[in-house]
């Protein structure tokens, strides 16, 4: 592989784990908007929807364009068809949202406890002196001090599936569910 | 040629069907990107069991539905059960695909593994041999994440899946354990699994 394919073969490495991330992300969020009754995160696996699109779009051509020996193909073609799995899956997250915005009064089944059905979805954005800026998850004990449970993080045009080693950065928006009362407990840890 | 099962109905739960779909179809994901990333066969045999499970279990919740349905009010309701369970069921198809790569010897180029070993923690299969340890002990008395670093995360008996296995579930001979793990950690386990 030649130095210049090098650079275009991390871009491709960095597309795949986004896609990955984003699309199983969605499933978690589709499903959360379903037994917590929400529009917005319904809306937002929509708006993570168009971009898995455009993404894998991106992404096929990156591999296309990657000057790749004839012994490779094989394992490209590997990464085309792990592309496609992802942009199916993120379609089935789509689907499952689609229900929450057309409004059909979701069955008692698709409720999965009491708890979450009194539950609500706020969206907090992290001000330059909030004590969570630049913590990972694990660090910033949200949970511990809020009640509060983050579904995912808005970071620019993206969205971050929340592990315990990631960071929380300025700006970002924590999307997160929980009681009301511990949202006002998380938008006072995201100010000050 | 695959075989097709004649899905029969009988009166199970849709909340427990439909449960189940949602989780068997969430761990096939993890399951399947461990079995391409790795080029593990017997991850991605598994998968096409728990894809032909995730099929019945969708027939199945589809009659469930139909009559369960009294008037157009319920079957308002139910269409959208319907919806998020054959999404259910899309997913668990997206996992089969992946793990197909593996089956038809397509395989995933290298750099892309060696960039996941880093950062996933990877799944494995082990078969429990009748010598092993492991035999007759609960799951939770083997303290296996403190010891070395892996979980359990579905144990398969015969035709049975078990996700999440409680603590107090005995580990019989012929069990086929899937483990979560760094990669030391779950070497280590199977060996103890599938000591001769």
């Amino acid at each position: 592989m030649s130095q210049g394919n090098e650079a275009r073969f991390e871009e491709i490495v960095e597309r795949l784990v986004e896609l990955k991330d984003t699309s199983e992300l969605m499933i978690d969020l589709a499903y959360s908007s379903l037994f917590l009754k929400s529009r917005d995160l319904a809306e937002e696996v929509q708006r993570l929807e168009e971009h898995v699109d455009k993404l894998h779009t991106d992404f096929e051509l990156l591999v296309l364009q990657s000057e790749f020996k004839k012994e490779e193909a094989r394992g490209f073609l590997g990464l085309i068809r792990l592309g496609v799995a992802t942009e199916k899956i993120a379609d089935a997250a789509a689907q499952i949202s689609e229900v929450v915005l057309r409004g059909i009064e979701p069955h008692p089944v698709l409720q999965l406890s009491i708890r979450e059905a009194e539950e609500t979805v706020a969206y907090v954005s992290i001000a330059k002196d909030s004590p969570l800026a630049n913590k990972t998850l694990l660090e910033a004990r949200i949970p511990e001090e809020t009640g509060m449970w983050i579904l995912a993080i808005r970071r620019g045009n993206k969205s971050v599936r929340p592990k315990p080693d990631t960071k929380i950065e300025v700006g970002d928006v924590l999307i997160a569910s929980g009681y009301a009362e511990g949202v006002e407990d998380l938008k006072k840890l995201s100010k000050r | 040629m695959p075989s097709f099962e004649k899905v029969k109905y009988r009166p199970v739960p849709v909340r427990d069907l439909f449960l189940e779909m949602k989780n068997l179809s969430e761990l096939m994901i993890d399951l399947a990107y461990s079995a391409a990333l790795f080029n593990d066969r017997e991850l991605a045999e598994d998968i096409f069991e728990l894809e032909n499970r995730v099929d019945t279990l969708d027939y199945l919740l589809e009659m469930t539905l139909m009559i369960a349905a009294r008037d157009a009010h319920d079957a308002e309701a139910l269409a959208g059960v319907s919806a998020v369970a054959s999404a259910a069921d899309k997913i668990s198809d997206a996992a089969a695909d992946i793990a197909a790569i593996v089956t038809q010897n397509i395989g995933v180029h290298p750099i892309v593994s060696q960039v996941f070993e880093k950062v996933e923690e990877r799944l494995m299969q082990a078969k429990v041999s009748g010598e092993s340890s492991l035999v007759g002990k609960r799951v939770g008395e083997l303290d296996l994440a403190a010891r070395m670093g892996v979980d359990i995360i579905a144990l398969r008996r015969d035709k049975d899946w078990i996700i999440n296995p409680q603590k107090t579930e005995h580990i019989r001979g012929g069990d086929i354990l899937i483990v979560r793990g760094v990669y030391s950690g779950i070497k280590e386990f199977k060996k103890m699994a599938e000591q001769k």
